[in-house]
């Protein structure tokens, strides 16, 4: 495992600060505001509630895609990448990119030549959502707070539009992608993992079956505590149920 | 006069929207140059710590790749805007796993506390739920780094196995919650989607239309369709 300097775990420690800070910034602003509206707190209490509890399963492959990257570039600088913009597979990919572009060239290259061509490729190719926000989105926003109070109908239906297209691209990448796959798996991804169509498909059927009882449960036995739980159970159970079903088509 | 004492405290309420949002472009503004200082000082100081340098060929090689992710990253920007909210959006692009974690968790709270569309709850409860979302992850990463020092490998081969499907998990769910509200918008970008994916899939660029693709292709779609729709008062 490539070494890691004490520099840059200092650095990792002021990026997550720096971040635990906004996060602290904007729920307070939030909440002060949520007051001067009028806003019910037990509205606001619900919410940080549900997103926390939403957020622990699936914050927990970021952290297996720090075990997976450091083997390649020690343990700072992948807890930095995901700690930031950087995703697993964008992450793998950049690093990858680097490693080919360094063979191609051919001649020797140490170790260390290679994490700092990859963390700079990484860095550059993730500069341009933050930077745009920092430079243009005032504006862009300026103009869609303009269409929302102009015409709220259109706005409403450009947010659906963008959300009914999130969720149409990706239950189709993961119906097909699973269905083309079923008895054919893949080769293993940049992490070493076969991904198979059947488990995704299983997982997919069963999330979709675990959210309608919770919906029953919720409707029909009146028990309205389950809204707050029913997503995070969902994941919960159809992961337990991908975790059974891997070995069977491994 | 009661009707104009309605107006005008109404039109207060506008501007102090107006103040609020102003004040949270700039605190978004402020921790996003932060945050590229930041990110930006981590090759510099790597490469002082080794005595190193980048291989300046290799990154002109890289290039295309760059370009490509550069694009990706402004097609992103721009369509994930109305959804994240203002202060949403800052976290959301600092932060990273978008749709695979700070969209999902905050639809999942405005369906919880029944906000309505474009106002200035759903604005609230998007950007705690985010805010939060984004705290519980960092603390989860940095928790998870003690285990991993000590069983690395133990932990990914138990654990990596079932990280592909996190997204299918989430996904299933979500979409049964939101299909009452969105089939009619959905339906065409979903069968479009559906016809490229098969049809890329049988010609041998399955890999290509991955999940990241097809949510940018799918809100391309949908943007087109719903569009028409609109025009036709269908929706």
């Amino acid at each position: 495992m490539p070494k890691s300097f004490a520099i840059i775990y200092v650095l990792g420690g002021l990026i997550a600060a720096a971040i635990i800070a906004m996060c602290v910034f904007f729920i307070v602003k939030s909440v002060k505001r949520a007051k001067v509206i009028g806003m019910d707190s037990k509205k606001i209490k619900e919410t940080i509630k549900n997103s926390a509890i939403f957020s622990i399963v699936p914050s927990i492959p970021i952290v297996i895609g720090v075990g997976i990257m450091m083997q390649y570039l020690g343990l700072a600088i992948p807890w930095i990448r995901l700690t930031v913009i950087g995703a697993l597979q964008y992450e793998l990919i950049a690093m990858d990119q680097a490693q080919t572009a360094l063979n191609e060239m051919g001649g020797a290259y140490t170790t260390e030549t290679m994490v700092a061509t990859a963390v700079v490729i990484m860095t550059l190719s993730i500069m341009s959502g933050p930077i745009f926000n920092a430079i243009f989105y005032k504006k862009y926003q300026g103009k869609l707070a303009d269409l929302q109070e102009k015409n709220s109908r259109l706005m409403n239906t450009i947010t659906g539009a963008l959300l009914g297209g999130l969720l149409a691209g990706m239950l189709s990448a993961i119906l097909v992608g699973g269905a083309f796959t079923v008895g054919n798996p893949p080769e293993p991804d940049a992490s070493g993992v076969i991904t198979y169509g059947e488990v995704t498909l299983i997982t997919l059927a069963a999330s979709v079956v675990i959210m309608a009882l919770c919906g029953v449960i919720l409707k029909v036995f009146k028990q309205k505590w389950i809204e707050s739980y029913a997503l995070p159970i969902t994941i919960l159970g159809s992961l337990a149920i991908a975790y059974a079903c891997v070995p069977l088509f491994a | 006069m009661r009707k104009f004492l309605k107006e005008k405290t109404a039109e207060q309420a506008i501007q102090t929207r107006e103040q609020y949002n102003l004040q949270m472009h700039t605190l978004g503004r402020v921790f996003t140059w932060l945050a590229v200082g930041l990110i930006l000082l981590v090759p510099i100081f790597y490469c002082i710590s080794a005595k190193t340098l980048p291989s300046g060929m290799a990154i002109v090689k890289s290039l295309p790749f760059l370009l490509g992710y550069v694009a990706i990253g402004l097609i992103e920007a721009f369509s994930y805007a109305p959804l994240l909210g203002t202060s949403g959006q800052y976290m959301s692009f600092i932060t990273g796993n978008i749709s695979n974690l700070k969209l999902p968790c905050a639809i999942n709270s405005q369906n919880i506390a029944k906000v309505e569309k474009g106002s200035e709850e759903q604005e609230i409860v998007t950007s705690i739920s985010i805010a939060v979302s984004t705290i519980v992850t960092t603390v989860i990463i940095l928790i998870g780094l003690i285990p991993l020092i000590i069983f690395q490998q133990q932990i990914v081969d138990l654990l990596n196995p079932i990280s592909p499907y996190v997204i299918p998990a989430i996904f299933g769910g979500l979409t049964i919650v939101l299909i009452a509200q969105y089939y009619k918008i959905a339906a065409i970008p979903f069968i479009a989607c559906i016809a490229i994916c098969a049809i890329g899939n049988a010609i041998g660029f399955g890999s290509t239309l991955n999940q990241s693709t097809m949510v940018i292709v799918g809100m391309v779609i949908s943007g087109i369709s719903t569009t028409i729709l609109y025009k036709k008062n269908k929706i």
